[in-house]
């Protein structure tokens, strides 16, 4: 059907001028249309024999249908032939312009798109964890989508509780002497939180008798473990304290300027960060009950409520112990600061691989390398004393390093 | 031209010394209702049609007092108020948006008419030709004022066409006149019979006003290429020195006049001094008019000749 | 609700907003006694008189120059421009005159200019153009570009009531091709994006005739689960919907029919770029004409336009990455 008129998109057959078997001259009227713009002959585009007509007449159909085919080979003269039924050759499909291929990369040199890392960050996915069905095995949305759904059964992962540990107030002496006149920027006063962090720290230094001591501790099982149970490191660090502290229990215990109480219930405080505005300490209530995934969650939805500054007065009240957290960002042990009235607390760096001495049953040494985390313990030396530290420390190292999930 | 000198002028300044019957005298024979396409040496036409010299003098010092807020510079400028549509550079542009205007009045069958000013030099734009050619072809109401300074910046008008286009309005199919455009007087005289004819269904009409450009295209020009007899020649017929002359035998105190003329102009310009510059957070505002916004027209300006004063 | 073309929805808008309106005047080359070169506005000058209708002189600028005069005393011109390509002949009415005046003179400017462009019917360099960009780039004009015939008839109404200049950009090989259901009386569409398909795994954003190139593209790619998002207005770009979209789906693939080199893809992308960086699962990537003039024989035409098959190669190639 030919195009009578650049909008021009469709036509009607009006009368065919040959019949099927009919001899046709190149340019001789073939067939008559009629279109939205106007009435026409339609001129043979060439010699030969009509084998086919395939629109009839009073049918309409697009511009570029095929209306009728013309055997180029016949002679005139010729007998009618039978219908032609060779296929016409299939049009060559385009050959699409090779996308410029991505340099191949291997596992090592991994890198995420913007929205890969946000949803990464947002569900605590380490994704190095994550297998890639993009290019070169690319880690794409939906990959990180995926994980994080099948990770999770389906529920909204919270992001890690980032607690930050609570730093010694202890500032090195901050005038030393300059050359020359130094004019000071304008000074700020201190949030009601941070003076009220500031007043607690201070109380705690100039009350307790603070020490701290600190182990090395292979967290290789509990790696694994955690991996299984779709949990971070946290709650099975505080699952093993939770049994050191059952085993000391002098370690789980209040002093209160000179009467001490020692508790069975362990409401483990954990400490939480809130970004530049300060720090809070919700609780987990009878701490000693609770599983790994049970401590997972819990940890979880306070941390979740600490941020949105939806803590109840209950809910930072009568800790027993308090663990702090702030490894993520690769500081390896700290000093931490007591939270009144307790007697103890563990602080919990970074876990860094590192090359280890370890010793097979034949008693031969090898270099091996292994997740380490330094914990640390600041101890109140009016409570206790340096050997009970240790041997607690020792304890948590134990359960931590033979941990079975 | 002193504001200007002293740096309190933004831009270009540009004026129509030695030209101020072309604009005065054509704006003097319009109704109120009529509507004008004013140009950059026609400052006369807005100060007939109503507005206020301490506005002016805003606007040529980017004062968001001025008429266009401090959007454009010195007379690019028509307050609708008025009924006087700002012109833009590209010249003659403003022809065909006359010629438009007076479309439309034709089209509502309204006795009124439209007018615009352009110089010897815009002739030689197409715009040109497409609105003569518009105006003669639907016969509008529509009144062509050819300001013939004999200079197109630098360009004489020997080298800007080989016909006046007052010769060639013929070919468009309307009149052409040519009129001393000193003699403000005669250029009311030459207007006001144009106008009755584009009111009463005649068609346009394109009147050549002749005249001098006495300061340099702007007031970076110093018009070295203007030979000094003409210049001399065109001096002696100042316009205003000859109305001056003509109002002193009908016993009017010419020098009172001016006296508080000047002393209108002083207070205007320290009024214009006071006022702020406009706001930059505002720079970006007034680009499209609100579906909801109230509709504005162009309305009716100040004709003194028939009485009218525009309502405010 | 009725079938109409494309075509005959825009004639359609035109004749419902002039009976409604007797502002309303029609101003092009031979648009009355002949109807228009694309019949647009058939049978017009006998319902409407000739002064309504106007067959104009040859002449873009007065065209759209006297629409500006006749807007600014209270007419409501919608300017024809043959075909789009000759909108050069007026861009400076329409970029210095119309666009600027409201913002220095405070005076709005109501016309509204038709442009039939586009190509993909061996028209050739002159008949085949796509210039919105030139208007989207000067500050006072806005720009909208149907490719329903229910939005043909919205939009075009919706623009001669907007007080701003509306450059209309009506594509000719949509005239008779596109069909769709068209609501009778008078409605307006509004100058935001529609959602032409919904869609998860990636977004194709077009408008005008590569619309319906994204849909037959992406109809059925490998089992994708694939969103058209079609702009219909560029200025006033729907930067929400864009964006919405980006978020929604993380791969986007932006087709222009126009020349590549800034055209409304390029404000598209560069938009998603700056604002929806966060979301992106991969590069913007671009299917545009290149940047040649549009040349007239058909296989020539054909490898210069984004063909169905291009866009879909493009739209694999960035599921995959």
């Amino acid at each position: 059907m030919p195009q009578m008129g650049v909008s021009v998109a469709e036509g009607t057959i009006i009368e065919w001028r040959k019949q099927r078997g009919d001899w046709v001259q190149a340019d001789e009227t073939i067939c008559e249309i009629s279109t939205d713009k106007i009435d026409t002959e339609v001129p043979s585009p060439a010699s030969g024999r009509l084998v086919e007509v395939l629109v009839q007449v009073g049918v309409t159909v697009d511009v570029g249908t095929t209306l009728a085919r013309i055997a180029t080979d016949a002679r005139p003269g010729e007998p009618h032939s039978a219908e032609d039924d060779r296929a016409p050759a299939p049009a060559e499909p385009p050959q699409p312009q090779p996308q410029p291929q991505a340099p191949a990369r291997g596992p090592a040199a991994r890198r995420y798109s913007p929205v890969v890392q946000r949803i990464a960050d947002e569900h605590g996915v380490d994704l190095a964890e994550v297998e890639g069905t993009g290019r070169d095995g690319r880690v794409q949305k939906k990959d990180v989508l995926a994980y994080v759904q099948a990770r999770g059964g389906g529920q909204a992962r919270e992001p890690d509780e980032p607690a930050i540990h609570i730093e010694s107030p202890y500032r090195p002496g901050a005038g030393t002497s300059l050359s020359g006149p130094y004019l000071p920027p304008e000074g700020r006063p201190l949030s009601r939180m941070r003076q009220t962090i500031g007043e607690h720290m201070k109380r705690s230094q100039e009350t307790a008798a603070t020490c701290t001591t600190w182990i090395e501790v292979d967290v290789s099982r509990v790696e694994l473990a955690r991996k299984q149970l779709g949990i971070t490191a946290l709650p099975l660090i505080a699952r093993c304290t939770i049994g050191a502290l059952v085993e000391f229990p002098l370690l789980n215990a209040w002093l209160e300027d000179e009467t001490h109480t020692v508790h069975e219930q362990v409401n483990l405080g954990i400490a939480v960060s809130l970004g530049e505005d300060g720090l809070i300490v919700p609780v987990v209530r009878g701490a000693q009950d609770l599983s790994p995934e049970g401590l997972s969650r819990r940890i979880r939805d306070l941390a979740r409520r600490a941020r949105a500054r939806q803590l109840s007065p209950d809910d930072v009240r009568g800790a027993t112990f308090t663990i702090t957290n702030p490894g993520q960002f690769g500081s390896m042990m700290a000093t931490p600061v007591i939270a009144q009235p307790q007697v103890a607390i563990l602080d919990v760096e970074a876990i860094i691989k590192r090359p280890v001495v370890v010793t097979d049953q034949f008693g031969e040494d090898a270099i091996a390398i292994r997740p380490m985390v330094i914990l640390g313990l600041s101890w109140d030396h009016r409570a206790l004393d340096g050997a009970l530290a240790a041997r607690f420390l020792a304890s948590v190292k134990k359960r931590v390093e033979g941990y079975e999930a | 031209m002193n504001l200007y000198r002293q740096g309190k002028v933004p831009g270009s300044f540009y004026d129509g010394f030695g030209q101020e019957a072309v604009s005065v005298g054509a704006t003097w024979a319009m109704a109120g209702a009529d509507r004008l396409c004013v140009l950059h040496r026609d400052l006369g036409a807005h100060l007939v049609r109503g507005v206020q010299p301490w506005r002016v003098l805003s606007q040529y010092m980017g004062r968001e007092a001025g008429i266009t807020n401090g959007r454009d510079g010195n007379v690019h400028f028509g307050d609708w108020r008025t009924g006087c549509v700002g012109m833009v550079s590209m010249l003659p542009d403003m022809m065909l948006v006359a010629a438009g205007m007076a479309m439309a009045f034709k089209l509502r069958g309204e006795q009124r008419c439209a007018l615009t000013w352009f110089g010897d030099g815009s002739t030689s734009r197409g715009d040109f030709h497409e609105a003569m050619n518009w105006a003669g072809v639907q016969h509008l109401p529509v009144i062509f004022v050819l300001e013939n300074n004999q200079f197109a910046y630098s360009t004489p008008t020997e080298q800007q066409f080989a016909v006046n286009p007052v010769e060639r309005a013929a070919a468009y199919g309307f009149p052409g006149v040519s009129v001393d455009g000193n003699d403000v007087e005669a250029m009311f005289e030459v207007t006001r019979i144009a106008r009755e004819r584009a009111i009463s269904g005649g068609g346009p009409t394109l009147i050549e006003a002749v005249t001098m450009r006495m300061h340099g295209h702007g007031a970076h020009d110093d018009m070295k290429y203007v030979p000094k007899a003409l210049f001399e020649e065109w001096r002696k017929k100042d316009p205003i020195d000859r109305q001056s002359a003509r109002l002193k035998e009908l016993g009017v105190d010419v020098e009172a006049l001016v006296k508080e003329v000047r002393r209108e102009v002083d207070e205007a310009a320290k009024k214009a001094l006071a006022g702020p510059m406009p706001d930059p957070a505002t720079a970006t505002d007034r680009l499209f008019h609100p579906r909801d916004g109230e509709e504005i027209l162009l309305q009716d300006g100040a004709a003194p000749w028939s009485g009218f004063r525009a309502a405010r | 609700m009725t079938e109409l073309t494309y075509l005959r929805a825009i004639s359609d808008g035109l004749r419902t907003e002039m009976r409604d309106d007797e502002r309303v005047l029609l101003m092009g080359e031979d648009i009355g006694v002949y109807g228009g070169a694309f019949k647009v506005t058939d049978g017009f000058i006998e319902e409407f008189g000739a002064d309504r209708v106007m067959d104009t002189p040859l002449a873009e600028s007065g065209i759209v120059g006297t629409a500006v005069g006749a807007a600014v005393v209270g007419l409501r011109p919608v300017c024809e421009m043959q075909f789009a390509d000759f909108v050069s002949c007026g861009f400076d009415q329409i970029v210095n005159v119309a666009g600027k005046m409201l913002y220095r003179q405070g005076l709005p400017v109501n016309v509204t200019i038709r442009l039939p462009s586009g190509g993909g019917f061996s028209g050739g360099p002159f008949h085949s153009q796509n210039p919105e960009a030139w208007f989207m780039h000067a500050p006072g004009l806005k720009v909208v570009a149907p490719s329903t015939a229910e939005d043909a008839k919205g939009l075009i109404i919706a623009s001669i009531r907007d007080p701003n200049p509306v450059i209309y950009m009506e594509h000719k090989n949509l005239y008779r091709r596109v069909k769709g259901e068209v609501p009778e009386g008078s409605y307006e569409t509004p100058f935001k994006a529609r959602v032409a398909r919904e869609g998860t795994d990636l977004v194709v954003i077009a408008y005008g005739a590569m619309v319906h190139t994204a849909l037959d593209a992406t109809a059925d790619l490998d089992g994708a689960s694939i969103m058209v998002l079609d702009l219909r207005s560029l200025v006033p770009l729907d930067e929400d919907a864009i964006l919405r979209a980006v978020h929604q789906c993380s791969k986007v693939v932006v087709v222009d029919e126009a020349n590549q080199t800034c055209a409304a893809g390029a404000q598209v992308s560069a938009l998603i770029a700056e604002r929806g960086f966060e979301d992106l699962d991969g590069p913007i990537v671009r299917v545009a004409s290149p940047d040649v003039p549009i040349p007239f024989s058909p296989p020539l035409e054909a490898a210069v336009l984004p063909s169905v098959e291009r866009v879909r190669e493009a739209c694999r190639q960035l599921l995959e990455y």
